[in-house]
C-alpha cells in the first residue's frame, strides 16, 4: 500500500439479492491521507454502498479494500476498526433521543479505555469546537436540525478517527444551515487533519471537496 | 456517563411500557414474598409448637383423634405413670366455652362468640402446667383447687383485651384472670387453663380427662414408650408424639409451599412474557439506534450487555416494588385480621434473596432473545430501518 493513500480499493464488487442487483461493479479507487473527497452520483448508483464498504459496515463481495493499512476483506475485528479509524456522519444525524447532547457525543468512547471524566472532557472539547457548549445538557429533541448535525459531527470526531465518512450530511437541512455545516466540516477536516469522504448528489456540495468521484451503475466514471 | 448509568437510564425512555412490564413482574415477586412471609411464619409457629410442649407424648382414647375428643378415666394417669420410661404424666381436660358473652369485634373465636370453634379451656393441675409448655407467665398461676381463677394465653388476652385481674365469664361462671402465659404454640396461646377439678365439675366430666400428657425420661425413646403405653391398654389408649404432629403440620405446610411456588411460577411466567415483549418492542424501535452504535464501533457483546442490562434493571425495580408492596400488604392485612395474632410474618433474608434471584433470572432470560437479536443486527440494515 502506498503510504500516501489511506484508502486503496481494487476491483470492488458487491451484489445483493443473489447477484441480481449489482451495487458495486468493479471499483478502483485511491484516496490520500488528509484528502477531502466527494462521491457523487444519482440515487441507486452505489455511492452509499461504497461508503459503507469503506466504513466496514458492509463486507465486500469481490476485490480488495484497504483502509488505514487494514485489509477489510480479511480483518474480523471490524467494530474495533470502526471505533478507532472511522467517524460517521449520517443524513439523519441519528442521535439517541433520551440522551443529552454530551452523552450522545460520549457514546463512541465506551469502547475505549477512557474513564468517565476523560470521556466527558473530550466530549466537551469537541462540543466547544462545534459551538454547542451551552447545549450540553439538552436532549436532541430540543435542538434545531443544524445543531443536531453539529452534535453528530462532534460524535464522529470524538475518537480521533483518521477518516470521516459523511453520507449526505446536508440532505435534511435547509441550504443556509447546510452551508454552515459544510464549512464546519471542512474546517474540522483541516484542523484535525482528517480524511473526509462525503457522499452527496448535490453539485454545489460536491464542489467544496478537493476531488469529486462520480459513481454510476456501481462504477467510477472519471 | 458510565455504561451502567446508560443501562439504567435507557428503560425509561418509554415510561408507560416499562411501568407496565414492571407491574407485571412486581405482581409475581409480590406473590413470592407475601406467600414466603406467611408460610415462613406458619413454619416458625410449627417449630414453636414442637418446642413449647414439654410433654413428648399425648395419650388419648383410641379412635378419638389427636386432640382428645374422647374421655379417659382419671385413674389411667397413675397407670401410665408406672410404665417404664415415663417420667411424669398429667391429665388434661379440654372443653370449649361457647356460652358466655364477652364482646369481641373480630372474627377470632372468643368466649362469647357463641359459634365457630369456641374458646378452648384446658383443665390441668397447676403443678403439671409445665407439661403443657406453660413455664413463663405474666402474673401468677391459679391456686391449687381454685374454683374461680384462670390463666389465659397471650393471643386470647390481646384478642379480648384482657389483663391480669380482669374477669372472664366461662361456662356461665365469672373467673379472675391471675396470669397471662405465652408458650409460642398458637393453639395453646389462644386458650385458657384452669384447675382440672374445676373444669371437670363445670363440664360434668367428673374423674374424666380428655388426654394424658406424658413426659419421658431423658434416656427413654419416644417410640418405645408410646408402643409400651398402647400395648398396655390396647383398644383403649392411643398415643401421638409432638414430633409426629409437627411433622404432619410441616407436611401440610410444604403442600402450601408447593402451591405457593406454583402460583409464583405462573405469575413470573406471565410477567416474564411481558418483559420479553417490552424488550423486543424496545429493540424494534431502536433498530436504527443500534445500527448507529455498531457504526461507532460498539462490539456485539456490548449491545448484548446493554439490552440484557436494561431487562435486568426492569425486573430488579419490579423486585423492589413487589417486595415493598408484599411486606406492607402482609403487615396491614395481618394487623386488620385476627389471623395476625396467630401468624407472625417471617422476615427471613431467604425470602427476599429468593425474590431478587427470581427477578434477576427473569430479567436475564426475558432479555436474552431481544438482546441476541439486537447484537446480531447488520449495521447497514439497521441504519436503513425506518
Amino acid at each position: 500500500m502506498n503510504n500516501e493513500n489511506i484508502i486503496e480499493i481494487r476491483n470492488l464488487k458487491k451484489s445483493y439479492d443473489d447477484g441480481r442487483i449489482k451495487a458495486l461493479n468493479g471499483i478502483d479507487l485511491n484516496i490520500k491521507r488528509g484528502e477531502f473527497v466527494s462521491i457523487m452520483g444519482p440515487s441507486g448508483s452505489g455511492k452509499s454502498t461504497l461508503l459503507n464498504m469503506i466504513g466496514a459496515l458492509d463486507v465486500a463481495g469481490e476485490g480488495s479494500i484497504m483502509v488505514a493499512g487494514i485489509d477489510l476483506t480479511k480483518n474480523t475485528k471490524l467494530n474495533e476498526f470502526r471505533s478507532q479509524e472511522i467517524g460517521f456522519v449520517f443524513q439523519m444525524h441519528n442521535l439517541i433521543p433520551n440522551l443529552t447532547v454530551l452523552e450522545n457525543v460520549e457514546i463512541p468512547m465506551y469502547e475505549t479505555n477512557l474513564t468517565s471524566d476523560q470521556m466527558r472532557k473530550r466530549a466537551l472539547e469537541l462540543l466547544k469546537s462545534v459551538d454547542l457548549e451551552d447545549k450540553i445538557n439538552q436532549t436532541p429533541t430540543k435542538l434545531s436540525g443544524g445543531e443536531r448535525q453539529r452534535v453528530a459531527i462532534a460524535r464522529a470526531l470524538v475518537n480521533h478517527p483518521s477518516i470521516i465518512l459523511a453520507d449526505e450530511p446536508t440532505g435534511a437541512l435547509d441550504s443556509k444551515t447546510g452551508d454552515l455545516i459544510l464549512k464546519l466540516m471542512r474546517n474540522l477536516h483541516q484542523q484535525e487533519n482528517v480524511t473526509l469522504v462525503m457522499v452527496t448528489h448535490e453539485p454545489y456540495v460536491g464542489n467544496m471537496a478537493d476531488r469529486i468521484i462520480n459513481v454510476l451503475d456501481g462504477k467510477i466514471q472519471n | 456517563m458510565s455504561f451502567i448509568s446508560l443501562v439504567v437510564k435507557n428503560p425509561f425512555r418509554n415510561k408507560t411500557r416499562s411501568s407496565l412490564a414492571i407491574i407485571g413482574i412486581a405482581i409475581g415477586i409480590m406473590v413470592i414474598v407475601a406467600l414466603g412471609m406467611v408460610t415462613g411464619g406458619l413454619k416458625a409457629s410449627t417449630q414453636s409448637t414442637l418446642k413449647a410442649g414439654a410433654a413428648e407424648i399425648s395419650v388419648v382414647q383410641t379412635g378419638s383423634g389427636d386432640f382428645g375428643g374422647g374421655r379417659i378415666n382419671e385413674s389411667r394417669i397413675a397407670d401410665v405413670q408406672k410404665i417404664n420410661g415415663v417420667k411424669d404424666a398429667a391429665g388434661t381436660l379440654r372443653a370449649t366455652n361457647t356460652s358466655t358473652a364477652v364482646g369481641s369485634q373480630s372474627s377470632m373465636p372468643s368466649p362469647g362468640s357463641g359459634g365457630g370453634f369456641g374458646f378452648s379451656v384446658t383443665g390441668m393441675e397447676r403443678s403439671k402446667l409445665s407439661l403443657a409448655g406453660v413455664d413463663s407467665i405474666n402474673g401468677a398461676l391459679y391456686s391449687d383447687g381454685s374454683t374461680n381463677e384462670v390463666i389465659i394465653g397471650k393471643t386470647a388476652a390481646d384478642e379480648m383485651k384482657k389483663n391480669v385481674g380482669d374477669k372472664i365469664n366461662l361456662f356461665g361462671k365469672d373467673f379472675t384472670i391471675t396470669g397471662i402465659y405465652e408458650t409460642g404454640n398458637f393453639i395453646t396461646d389462644a386458650g385458657a387453663f384452669m384447675s382440672l377439678n374445676t373444669l371437670q365439675n363445670l363440664t360434668n366430666n367428673g374423674n374424666q380427662v380428655s388426654s394424658i400428657a406424658v413426659k419421658i425420661n431423658d434416656n427413654a425413646n419416644v417410640t418405645e414408650v408410646s408402643t409400651a403405653i398402647q400395648n398396655a391398654y390396647p383398644n383403649e389408649l392411643s398415643t401421638t408424639s409432638a414430633a409426629s404432629m409437627a411433622n404432619r403440620m410441616n407436611n401440610a405446610l410444604s403442600t402450601i409451599d408447593t402451591a405457593s411456588w406454583a402460583i409464583s411460577i405462573l405469575a413470573i411466567v406471565i410477567g416474564g412474557v411481558g418483559v420479553v415483549n417490552t424488550m423486543i418492542m424496545s429493540v424494534y424501535e431502536r433498530t436504527r439506534e443500534i445500527g448507529v452504535l455498531k457504526a461507532v464501533g460498539w462490539k456485539d457483546r456490548r449491545i448484548l450487555g446493554m439490552i440484557l442490562g436494561e431487562s435486568v434493571v426492569l425486573t430488579l425495580i419490579a423486585a423492589v416494588v413487589g417486595t415493598v408492596v408484599a411486606v406492607v400488604g402482609v403487615v396491614v392485612l395481618l394487623s386488620l385480621s385476627s389471623v395476625g395474632n396467630v401468624i407472625t410474618p417471617s422476615y427471613s433474608p431467604d425470602i427476599f434473596i429468593r425474590a431478587f434471584v427470581v427477578a434477576f433470572a427473569v430479567g436475564l432470560v426475558g432479555g436474552l432473545y431481544p438482546a441476541y437479536r439486537a447484537s446480531r443486527l447488520s449495521p447497514t440494515e439497521a441504519l436503513r430501518y425506518e
